[in-house]
């Protein structure tokens, strides 16, 4: 048990002050989500791995746990990319280049990259879930040659909702990636597949020994993609999943995202499948 | 360890004395029925004899609620909040208080240290209390007899009516400097004082039991008689999950972040945009309150996290009882065991 006469004066953190960002790109990239791009002062850099969250301020309003899209190397600056579904979310949605966006973090358990390393890697996004993955996804390319495969499996409810849609014709062009995107109601202009994604795994060529899965999307997903995986004999743990939970403090304080006895924003919210696979409140 | 005789005619002086060393914190009557931690004007208004605040001594380190920042809207800047470090005293803690703080320290400075709880944490001094339990205290049962004294400085054993004072630290020590009405003493052990409550087994053999007991029908009898009003986890001294809001003043311009006291039993405790809740149901939020007090913490540190104060039972408006619930898990465990031996 940590005491009082263990802690240092020097060792205690004021947790909850932001650092104020200034917003240097921000675009509106369909309906419901906008792309941001930040700064951090003084040119420092935030430090972060793929798969950490930050703690996105509006003054007045509130905070937010809100994925890093960028991949770490992009030095200097950062990506966000943010729905907009509430109060919080739908005041920033306001926010424009030269705005200053208050950001604490990064918090939490991002991939181990360095169990990825060498590794395939296929990554399972399900609609929103595709920002967080975006970080790992540019890392990978960024460093290509410390990776084998990179499959990307991508489902989104409407083919109006895709991410990043200059980024997944640049990932299809290429061909040292293995890009799937499926849409569950296709409209008139639609020519690619259909169905929810676990519909894209079945005909997956994998090499089960070197394939490393990430999986992020809604808490619906999970349960139904892991299942495909294990039918295609995937260990379980070579797959990892981030988990979103109400999160208010993102230090392991505040109790909020608590599954079980872990704490998602200190323990995840990337975490391996044989981690939660014992937490009835995981799936 | 020194021992010295106390009247009761002379605590007073004593708490007066101890001024010298900070602000006096003690238990005030309010009322014939509820206690409250407030500082001391008078010496002669401290609540020797009392059973339960209704907060706990928590809300002196971990406020209710706490202002975290200024903000003006307009700069989009923020402001820091200055957490003074003052000297206090706190006096006529019961045993079971002190060890829900030393429990709080862990919560607030494992993992990342927190500034604000640490600065107010700091030169704070302990003058423990013996007491008589009443129908809701079951702290021996976790582990906690009316005479532990570890975290104090002082402790006063009552003993047919005057106290015996126990100095347990050299700020302790330092605390009696120059008073003289105490003398020297033999410690007496005191008899007589019993638990009315009790859970049935050792703490040390609960997180079994609680392993087996995640689907347990007990929860849903409690939570059939729950009403979700969060009393239990308000009043508790080892709880500490809060949560955070923007107040901004009329005039638009300015405002505060703020954080307060939160509860894992309000049914939006960990429900997400877009609907998505993650104990919805009352069974659930019970289960979960009752494993992070058994279970959870307590696998990790070794310790139950629920000091057996009987707040949660005693203020509880469905009449739930902590040790009620742990007995009953107790039973059907031992009735699950002889099915299985049964069976073999
Ligand atoms: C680790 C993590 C990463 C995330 N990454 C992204 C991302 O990259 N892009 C994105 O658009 N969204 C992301 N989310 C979800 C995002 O945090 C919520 O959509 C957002 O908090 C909703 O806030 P709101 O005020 O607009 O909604 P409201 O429904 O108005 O929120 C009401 C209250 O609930 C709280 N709340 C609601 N949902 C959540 C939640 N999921 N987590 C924590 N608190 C919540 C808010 O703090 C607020 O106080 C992430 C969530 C987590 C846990
Ligand atoms: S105090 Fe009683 S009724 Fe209220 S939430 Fe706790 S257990 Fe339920
Ligand atoms: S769970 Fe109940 S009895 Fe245990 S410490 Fe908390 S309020 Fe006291
Ligand atoms: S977000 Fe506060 S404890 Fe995890």
């Amino acid at each position: 048990m940590k005491r009082l006469q263990d802690v240092e004066h020097h060792e205690t953190e004021d947790l909850y002050y932001p650092t104020m960002c200034k917003v240097i790109g921000a675009k509106q990239i369909t309906e419901m989500e906008k792309w941001y791009e930040l700064e951090m002062p003084e040119g420092q850099s935030l430090g972060h791995g793929p798969g950490q969250f930050v703690e996105v301020s509006a003054f007045g309003i509130g905070e937010a746990p809100i994925s890093i899209s960028s991949s770490p190397s992009k030095n200097g600056k950062f990506e966000l990319c943010i729905r907009q579904v509430g109060t919080l979310t739908n005041v920033l949605k306001n926010y424009e280049t030269g705005d200053s966006m208050g950001i604490r973090g990064p918090f939490g358990k991002g991939f181990p990259m360095e169990k990825l390393f060498g590794k395939d890697i296929l990554v399972v996004a399900g609609g929103i879930g595709l920002v967080p993955l975006r970080s790992l996804i540019n890392y990978v390319l960024d460093n290509r040659k410390d990776f084998g495969r990179l499959i990307i499996l991508y489902g989104a409810k409407t083919p109006s909702e895709l991410l990043f849609t200059d980024e997944l014709k640049m990932w299809k062009d290429r061909d040292d990636v293995e890009l799937h995107v499926t849409v569950d109601q296709p409209d008139e202009t639609w020519k690619g597949n259909t169905g929810v994604i676990t519909t894209l795994i079945p005909s997956l060529d994998l090499k089960l020994n070197t394939t490393i899965a990430a999986i992020t999307g809604p808490p619906v997903m999970y349960k139904f993609v892991v299942m495909s995986l294990k039918s295609k004999q995937l260990p379980d743990d070579q797959i990892y999943l981030s988990l979103e939970r109400r999160m208010k403090c993102g230090v392991g304080k505040c109790g909020h995202c608590q599954i079980n006895g872990v704490y998602c924003c200190q323990d995840g919210p990337v975490f391996n499948y044989v981690d939660i696979k014992p937490l009835e409140e995981a799936l | 360890m020194e021992c010295f005789s106390l009247l009761r005619s002379d605590v007073p002086a004593l708490i007066d004395h101890l001024g010298d060393f900070g602000e006096v914190i003690a238990p005030h009557g309010k009322g014939d029925v509820s206690y409250s931690f407030e500082a001391v004007q008078d010496s002669c208004d401290v609540v020797l004899d009392y059973n339960r605040t209704l907060l706990p001594l928590k809300k002196m380190f971990l406020p209710p609620v706490e202002k975290l920042m200024g903000f003006s809207l307009k700069n989009e800047s923020y402001e820091q909040v200055d957490v003074a470090i003052t000297s206090r005293v706190f006096f006529g803690v019961h045993s079971y208080e002190m060890q829900s703080i030393l429990r709080l320290d862990h919560s607030m400075l494992t993992g990342s240290a927190e500034s604000n709880y640490f600065k107010r944490r700091q030169s704070s001094r302990f003058v423990g209390i013996s007491f008589e339990p009443d129908e809701f205290h079951f702290s021996e049962s976790v582990g906690i007899v009316i005479e532990e004294m570890e975290g104090f400085d002082l402790f006063l054993n009552e003993v047919d009516g005057d106290f015996q004072l126990y100095v347990l630290t050299e700020n302790g020590q330092e605390m009696l400097n120059g008073f003289d009405k105490i003398n020297i003493t033999e410690p007496e052990i005191v008899e007589g004082r019993h638990f009315k409550k009790k859970i049935r087994y050792h703490y040390n053999r609960l997180p079994r039991v609680f392993q087996y007991a995640y689907h347990s029908e007990v929860w849903a009898d409690v939570a059939s008689r729950c009403v979700g009003c969060g009393a239990c986890t308000l009043t508790c001294p080892t709880c500490f999950c809060f949560d955070v809001q923007d107040e901004v003043e009329v005039t638009a311009e300015d405002g505060i972040r703020q954080r307060s006291w939160d509860s894992c039993m309000l049914s939006t405790f960990a429900e997400v945009a877009g609907g998505e809740n993650f104990r919805e149901k009352t069974i659930n939020r019970t289960r979960h309150r009752l494993y992070r007090k058994f279970k959870y913490i307590t696998d990790e540190e070794g310790l139950p996290w629920c000091v057996g104060c009987g707040r949660c039972t005693a203020f509880c408006p469905a009449g739930i009882s902590m040790p009620d619930i742990v007995n009953e898990l107790i039973q059907e465990d031992e009735k699950a065991q002889y099915h299985r031996t049964v069976r073999v």
